[in-house]
């Protein structure tokens, strides 16, 4: 099984925030969502997803609570705050800008 | 708002800590759970799943464990822990706590305590709505060249002031003065001021029952009324409601109770008992007398210089309109002068507990210079420690956060000890500090003075903790701190603390000795009476309601001094308008010298005593030239006076050429023949210089006896004396109860306030600076134990060894010793004030003050130096 490669510094929080945008999710259903739409591609460790979520909760961004869940047991389940969609703008925006300017020094050098 | 939102949960997770770790536990077996499903799915055992599942998992602990640092958790825990920590070695190693906590809480201690009386005394505003619109007025007036600042106004000003002045809401005037109350229970003399009704407007304190002074009540032939203190009223009717309306005999005359002032109400700097409405108007004889305080409250948005001009513009209207005053006026260059009501309350008391913060100011910063080479010489010792721990996994910030808050907790543990040694010196200050203190009753410990104290602690704290975590070497050396050794650069630091500490303590030596020579100084002044402390006296007031005749009040003045004369025991008694030292009933009269003062002139003001024969026997005042009174003066037609020595010596040279000239009081009074002359007397306090006094014969109404007895003060022979008294008159009340000397401490009694504590400043900084010199030479004495016995071992003589350190100890010293005396030599001009007849820049005191802190110096380094010298060099060896 090839290892997906390791997240670049900081964008876990993107695809956090962005995975939730669409709806609200537990963290396990969350580490499979990011892992399914990438394409396999990406992975989230439990040791770095579990404290970005509580990070990202202790910040204001994302609001918890516990809920019935299709694993069939209460779980906890993650949705995004005001703060957080704001958020979210934000990291968009400067991962838009990263990347472009990346893709430029790719497409020049 | 997220902000408040965030606080919030922080809260919540701190508080329901035990939940959210249940709740993060389920929220991760959950998360396993799924993959150990998973792999069921694909085909595995469960135990086989369960074994993948962890792998794929990771370290739980460790992801717990970030999940609650994400949470914050973890810091506030740790905070908590480390304080229970710091506490603990703080518990465990009493040899350098308890120094440490002791200096700290004396420190810290005294600082509260002296900020406290600053606080009530200078910060605190004055308890009055709106204080900073009340003011004191006073004219400034010109007596021989002299300039009196605070010169109090006269009745027939006050009415010009108050029909004219357009700057003041309100203004009145008023006088303190005492007055008997008689009728149920025991005669006694009670404290009065007697105001016009503007003066409780202007302070605008409600009375607690009752009204305030009307016009009504100022008129000549109205009821006679009275408002009582809180505390009057409370002692003589028991705080009975139904007091309005009740009479009380007050000089013999009824007065009618309208009002109780509140508990907190204080009149200034005053604690009289009963306020009595101002009854004389203006125009009436002694109108013109200038004695009364005035007091206004500016209309908002007028100035203290705009009511002075204000002010100044209605002087010269009142000045042109006045016959007796245009003169006066003109010759006194009488000016006004208002000025905030605080500096009338505070008086001149700023300097003195300015000085004193100073003074302890620099001793907490000597308290911290000990604390922080205490807790460097141990950060030093535990370094092993801190290596271990490095070695372990603790960041240097985790370690120097540890060091940190030990020391606040130190500081902290201080400053509530130093609070509690506040709490027991401000009871101390109140029930025996200066009377004259004022504001002495609002001193407390507030939330002003807690926050001081907070801040005490802290900056303490602070300063020293930093110092330990420099010196612990935490950042450099973490690594080698086996081989760590002395460097020069901890040994300057420590050094440089030793210097500080002896240089503050030559500044605070200097001060204390400055002012100890004042008092030697002080007490060689011959204040013109012997021995006081076997001086009574008691001051009896014979008012006309009582008796009318002015022949029968001398009768019977006469009639009780003879009596009390027949106590055994008693050796000299006489009486007076007023006694030595009695500023309560000190006055000022223009008298005129013939030949002296050029006619048509206003004389210079001298004060006036009304004595009786054998005053100056009893207490003790040595007649120059001429002789006393006799009891036959009164009946001669010669009129007869005695001046003071000064008097005579300013106007006829030598007190012998005085004899047989002539005084008089004003410009049109009769001539008295001058028949002695009496050695000066420090009428005002044996600070200031002896007024120049004119006696005459004769008493009034008031006069207060000075009985000469060896058992003055005693309570037997109070009561001789009140039987004796009382055997004339069973009405007439005892006040003034005291003798000389009590008097005579009561007006030295800010500087020995002043002295005390500044003594005990100094002699806490002397021994600090000793313990300093000691701790330092001691240590490098240990630290340099391996070099010395190398030394010794090749021949080194035990006499070079002590030389060395002693010269260490005096080099120190030296250095310490030098910038004091610029420090002291800067800062002393500001004590002029409290001194008497010695130079801010006294050479005695400042080579007193040197040789003490070379004595201490030298008695610091010797024990070490010997330590020294005695080392045995096979065992320090060895023991390597």
């Amino acid at each position: 099984m090839p290892k997906p490669s390791d997240l670049l510094q900081g964008t876990l929080d993107l695809l956090i925030l962005k995975t939730i945008a669409r709806e609200p999710l537990h963290g396990w259903a969350i580490a499979k969502r990011i892992q399914a739409l990438s394409g396999d591609v990406l992975s989230v460790g439990q040791g770095s997803l579990y404290p970005a979520l509580h990070r990202l909760e202790q910040q204001g961004w994302l609001r918890a609570e516990w809920k019935d869940s299709d694993l069939g047991r209460p779980a906890k389940v993650y949705s995004l705050t005001r703060e957080g969609r704001k958020q979210l703008e934000r990291e968009l925006n400067s991962w838009n800008r990263l990347s472009s300017a990346v893709q430029l020094l790719i497409a020049t050098a | 708002m997220r902000f408040s939102r965030v606080i919030l949960h922080r809260l919540r997770s701190l508080f329901r800590r035990s939940r959210e770790n249940a709740d993060l536990q389920r929220e991760i077996e959950l998360h396993f759970e799924q993959l150990v499903k998973e792999s069921i799915a694909s085909g595995m055992s469960e135990s086989e799943a369960r074994i993948v599942a962890r792998r794929q998992f990771g370290p739980v602990a460790k992801t717990k464990e970030e999940c609650l640092d994400a949470r914050r958790l973890n810091l506030i825990e740790n905070f908590v822990r480390d304080v229970r920590y710091a506490l603990r070695m703080i518990r465990a190693k009493p040899s350098f706590s308890v120094p440490a906590l002791l200096s700290l809480a004396l420190g810290i201690g005294a600082n509260i305590a002296i900020f406290s009386v600053v606080n009530a005394v200078l910060i605190r505003p004055l308890p009055y709505p709106d204080p900073e619109k009340l003011v004191g007025v006073f004219n400034s007036a010109t007596f021989s060249g002299q300039v009196v600042k605070a010169w109090p106004l006269s009745l027939d000003m006050y009415t010009a002031y108050k029909e004219n002045a357009q700057g003041f809401e309100e203004f009145g005037v008023w006088s303190a003065g005492a007055a008997a109350v008689t009728g149920a229970g025991d005669p006694e003399q009670v404290a009065t001021v007697t105001m016009t009704h503007g003066v409780f407007r202007a302070l605008e304190v409600k009375p607690y029952l009752g009204r305030w002074f009307s016009s009504t009540d100022e008129r000549s032939g109205a009821q006679k009324t009275v408002i009582l203190s809180y505390k009057y009223w409370q002692r003589r009717f028991g705080g009975d409601g139904r007091v309005l309306g009740r009479l009380v005999l007050i000089d013999f005359v009824p007065h009618q109770v309208i009002g109780v002032m509140p508990r907190s109400f204080e009149f200034l700097s005053l604690a009289p008992d009963v306020f009595l409405p101002q009854t004389a108007a203006s125009g009436a004889p002694g109108s013109q007398d200038a004695n009364q305080s005035g007091v206004a409250r500016l209309k908002s948005g007028v100035s203290v210089a705009q009511a002075n001009q204000d002010i100044a513009r209605v002087l010269s209207i009142w000045k042109s309109s006045n016959r007796f005053w245009r003169q006066a006026a003109e010759e006194l260059r009488v000016k006004p002068n208002i000025h905030s009501l605080k500096q009338d309350v505070v008086g001149d008391v700023a300097a003195v507990l300015k000085i004193l913060m100073g003074a302890l100011a620099i001793v907490l910063l000597l308290v911290c210079a000990n604390v922080a080479n205490l807790v460097q010489v141990r950060a030093q010792a535990r370094r092993d420690e801190f290596a271990i721990r490095a070695a372990l996994g603790a960041g240097w910030a985790r370690i120097a956060r540890q060091v940190m808050i030990e020391s606040l907790a130190l500081a902290a543990l201080g400053g509530a000890a130093g609070l509690a040694f506040a709490y027991a010196v401000l009871r101390l200050l109140i029930i025996d500090g200066p009377a004259d203190l004022p504001r002495v009753g609002e001193i407390s410990i507030d939330s002003t003075s807690i926050f001081f104290a907070l801040s005490c602690s802290f900056l303490s704290g602070t300063l020293f903790g930093w110092i330990a975590v420099l010196k612990s070497g935490l950042s450099s050396r973490l690594q080698n701190a086996r081989g760590a050794t002395q460097n020069t650069e901890q040994l300057r630091a420590q050094n440089a603390l030793v210097v500080a500490q002896v240089a503050l303590a030559l500044v605070l030596l200097v001060a204390a000795g400055l002012l100890v020579r004042s008092f030697i100084a002080l007490s060689a002044v011959r204040p013109g009476f012997t021995h006081p402390e076997q001086i009574q006296t008691i001051r009896l007031f014979i008012p006309e309601a009582q008796i009318r005749e002015p022949e029968r009040v001398a009768q019977m003045q006469v009639e009780i001094l003879h009596d009390i004369a027949a106590i055994p025991s008693v050796t000299g008694v006489a009486f007076a308008t007023a006694l030595p030292l009695e500023l309560e009933h000190k006055n000022g009269v223009p008298v005129a010298a013939e030949g002296k003062t050029p006619v048509g002139r206003i004389p210079p003001n001298r004060t006036i005593k009304q004595i009786s024969p054998g005053l100056f026997a009893a207490l003790g005042t040595r007649l120059i030239a001429g002789r006393d009174f006799t009891w036959n003066d009164p009946l001669s037609q010669r009129r007869v006076a005695i001046v003071s020595e000064n008097m005579a010596r300013e106007n006829w040279g030598e007190p012998r050429d005085a004899l047989g000239k002539r005084i008089r009081r004003g410009t049109d009074g009769p001539w008295s023949v001058i028949v002695g002359v009496a050695e000066n007397v420090y009428d005002d306090g044996v600070d200031r210089q002896p007024p120049e006094v004119v006696y005459f014969p004769g008493v009034r109404r008031g006069a207060t006896f000075a009985i000469r007895s060896s058992r003055a003060g005693t309570e037997s022979l109070l009561q001789e004396i009140a039987a004796k008294i009382h055997a004339v008159d069973p009405s007439l009340p005892l006040a003034r109860v005291r003798t000389l000397s009590e008097l005579y401490m009561f007006t030295i009694a800010r500087r020995s306030f002043a002295l005390v504590l500044l003594g005990i400043a100094a002699t806490m900084a002397v021994t600090l600076s000793i313990i300093g010199v000691y701790g330092i030479l001691a240590y490098a004495v240990a630290q340099r134990r391996r070099e010395i016995s190398i030394r010794l071992a090749v021949g080194a003589e035990p006499r070079t060894i002590k030389a060395l350190f002693l010269r260490q100890g005096l080099i120190l010293m030296c250095i310490g010793g030098g910038i004091g005396f610029v420090l002291a030599r800067v800062l002393s001009p500001w004590m002029a004030s409290l001194l008497f007849s010695v130079r801010p820049f006294d050479p005695l005191t400042y080579g007193i003050s040197g040789s003490v802190i070379l004595a201490a110096a030298l008695a610091a380094s010797y024990v070490p130096a010997r330590k020294a010298a005695s080392l045995n060099p096979i065992e320090a060896l060895r023991a390597d």
